[in-house]
């Protein structure tokens, strides 16, 4: 004989009822988990491929489209801007690195981003095979990328026009793979990257047999799409974005600035959601107490009984914490396994899907820290039902009164 | 030795039952006779502690009950003090083997389930004992409540309308149950009933006396 046997007697009788708890309970734990581990992979997923970089420069737009695009891989850019400009910026004093990001062509729906080796630099990447690139139309391929497309060594491919599949193929300059990187986490593995000479190439050739230019009016208004930027001091946080506004066609986009701006904005859904969970979590806090004060006053003579048996008011307190407890924990660990499976189907759907490529955080801290949550919540609701098996009056239950 | 003297039940500082003074050896039996509403449960839980003492005493051995704290009564009660109840028997959903059990686990003493097992064979239960409380019959149920009561061999046996709405082959089998159990275990043995038929197997009888609200005591 234990507790835990006595507990099980008494909620045996009323499983349907305590199943019905216990799952409100869980509803409410999945959906804030859920949205929990979301946020916190996106976020992750954005400190990562942000990379440290400070100011993200490009033709003039939205902002938050710019630095979408730039950095993250997920929106169209905003249009280019001149070589002759981003060569000046190179050169600014107060920037430590400058990375030049030409976009516009795509291979199996994988960007081919036209760059300088100073990109593989901001995420740390390193080549599992081969080299990076050291002429144009060479690629050095991300991990993921080159995986999904089957692409090994010596491989030759032609770019898509566009950074959607099914764009129009520019069979006359293919690419060669030199290079495939190792897997980083970033945004990296999901990148072709080659030289910013190689987009010139491909779009000049283009230039020149379909428009009739020669070569050396089709090489005149050489661009690239946008430049990722780290300061070498915090001087450039204030003097670089006002310098840059005030060039024609340019603008300097600020991720800090505008990934707290895209938080806001998905923030209102997200937050109607979040507060839908602890409503739910409350909901079933307050299922808890009301089931459990009742079930105190089914059970009167029953723990009375336990009284004249010898039993400590306490243990009756315990007895009946015990089972909140008992359903808080299993409400927690059913909605804690809901939540992370919610949490990794939207993952999936986003990073299938063209949208940011979620990994849902492994089972942690966070997740005891939610259980033990749960069960905190479940306890809550016992301590008064709790006291009232504590104080109940022995003598006259086991008189029928 | 049960020895009780002018004692008076009370709830909340109210009197509500008398019993002027019985006196019983080890391995003796009596009876508090009353008709209802006389306070003889009254009488009999202020004997196991769970109702206030007002005036008078209990002795049982060495032990004054009155003079014991809350948490002592409960204590003492787990370890020298079986109770049986006129309807409240087990606990459904537990095993008849688990409601013995119930006894030394409320009291927080070792389980011996051995010695449960050995007293519901005795008893006749033998084959229950795996099975749930609730597939007992209402008799079966109380031979099990009688069987927890000696389970912890206790120097004193209270009893609550054990035979109340029992047909006369059925009040003769408790009576000889209890008393059997009672010498068995070496325990005194008290019932509180209004069922005069008791009497004739255990002699010894004792009066409840109601008090009427705002008497003195």
């Amino acid at each position: 004989m234990n507790a835990p046997k006595l507990i099980f007697a008494f909620i045996g009788r009323k499983p349907l009822t305590w199943a019905f708890h216990a799952l409100t309970l869980a509803l409410g734990v999945a959906v804030v988990t859920a949205l929990l581990l979301l946020s916190r992979s996106l976020n992750d997923r954005f400190d990562k491929d942000l990379a440290g970089v400070d100011l993200v420069v490009g033709a003039k737009g939205s902002p938050l489209q710019l630095i979408l695009s730039t950095v993250f891989a997920l929106d169209t850019p905003t249009g280019n801007i001149p070589l002759r400009t981003a060569q000046t910026l190179e050169r600014f004093p107060l920037f430590k690195v400058v990375v030049p990001v030409s976009l516009g062509d795509s291979v199996g729906g994988y960007r081919i981003v036209g760059t300088q080796p100073s990109y593989g630099q901001l995420y740390d990447a390193r080549i599992a095979s081969g080299a990076w690139w050291t002429r144009p139309m060479q690629v050095t391929v991300g991990a993921e990328a080159a995986r999904q497309l089957h692409m090994h060594l010596g491989q030759v491919f032609a770019g898509a026009h566009g950074l959607a599949t099914g764009g129009e193929l520019h069979a006359d300059t293919p690419y060669t793979v030199v290079g495939i990187l190792q897997p980083t986490g970033t945004i990296i593995d999901r990148l072709v990257l080659t030289d910013t000479a190689s987009v010139w190439r491909v779009h000049e050739q283009e230039a020149v047999k379909q428009e009739g230019l020669t070569p050396d009016e089709a090489s005149s208004h050489r661009e690239v799409t946008a430049l990722m930027i780290k300061y070498r001091s915090a001087l450039g946080a204030v003097m670089a974005p006002r310098l840059i506004q005030q060039e024609p066609g340019l603008q300097a986009a600020v991720p800090a600035i505008e990934m707290a701006r895209l938080n806001s904005l998905l923030g209102a859904g997200t937050q109607v959601l979040q507060d839908f969970g602890w409503g739910l979590l409350a909901l079933s806090a307050l299922g808890f107490f009301v089931a459990l004060v009742s079930a105190v006053s089914q059970r009167r003579r029953e723990l009375a009984l336990l009284r004249a048996l010898g039993a400590r008011p306490a243990l009756l307190f315990g007895l009946i914490a015990g089972e909140g407890l008992m359903l808080g924990l299993l409400g927690g660990i059913v909605g804690l396994g809901l939540g992370r499976a919610a949490a990794a189907v939207a993952a999936a759907v986003s990073t299938h899907s063209g949208g940011p490529a979620l990994a849902v955080p492994s089972f942690g801290a966070a997740d005891l820290a939610i259980l033990g949550g749960a069960a905190a919540l479940s306890l809550a609701a016992s301590v008064l039902p709790g006291l009232l098996a504590y104080r109940l009056n022995a003598s006259l239950a086991l008189q029928g009164a | 030795m049960l020895v009780v003297s002018g004692l008076t039940a009370a709830y909340g500082g109210r009197p509500v039952a008398r019993l002027a003074g019985l006196t019983l050896a080890p391995g003796q039996a009596a009876l508090i006779l009353g008709p209802s509403g006389s306070g003889k449960t009254s009488l009999l839980l202020a004997m196991a502690g769970l109702v206030d003492i007002h005036a008078g005493g209990v002795r049982i051995g060495d032990t004054d009950i009155g003079a014991l704290s809350l948490a002592q009564r409960d204590r003492y009660r787990g370890r020298n003090i079986g109770l049986v109840f006129q309807d409240i028997h087990l606990i459904p959903g537990l095993s008849t083997l688990d409601n013995l059990l119930l006894a030394p686990y409320a009291a927080g003493l070792p389980q011996d389930v051995r010695r449960a097992l050995a007293l519901l064979e005795q008893l006749g239960l033998g084959d229950k004992a795996a099975r749930p409380a609730q597939t007992l019959s209402r008799g079966q149920a109380q031979r099990a409540a009688i069987a927890r009561a000696m389970l912890m061999q206790p120097k004193l046996i209270l009893a609550d309308e054990p035979t109340a709405s029992l047909d006369d082959d059925a009040c003769r089998v408790v009576g000889d149950l209890l008393t059997s159990a009672a010498a068995e275990t070496g325990a005194m043995l008290l019932i509180a009933t209004h069922d005069h038929r008791l009497k004739a197997r255990i002699p010894t009888v004792v009066a409840a006396e109601p008090v009427a609200a705002g008497e003195a005591a």
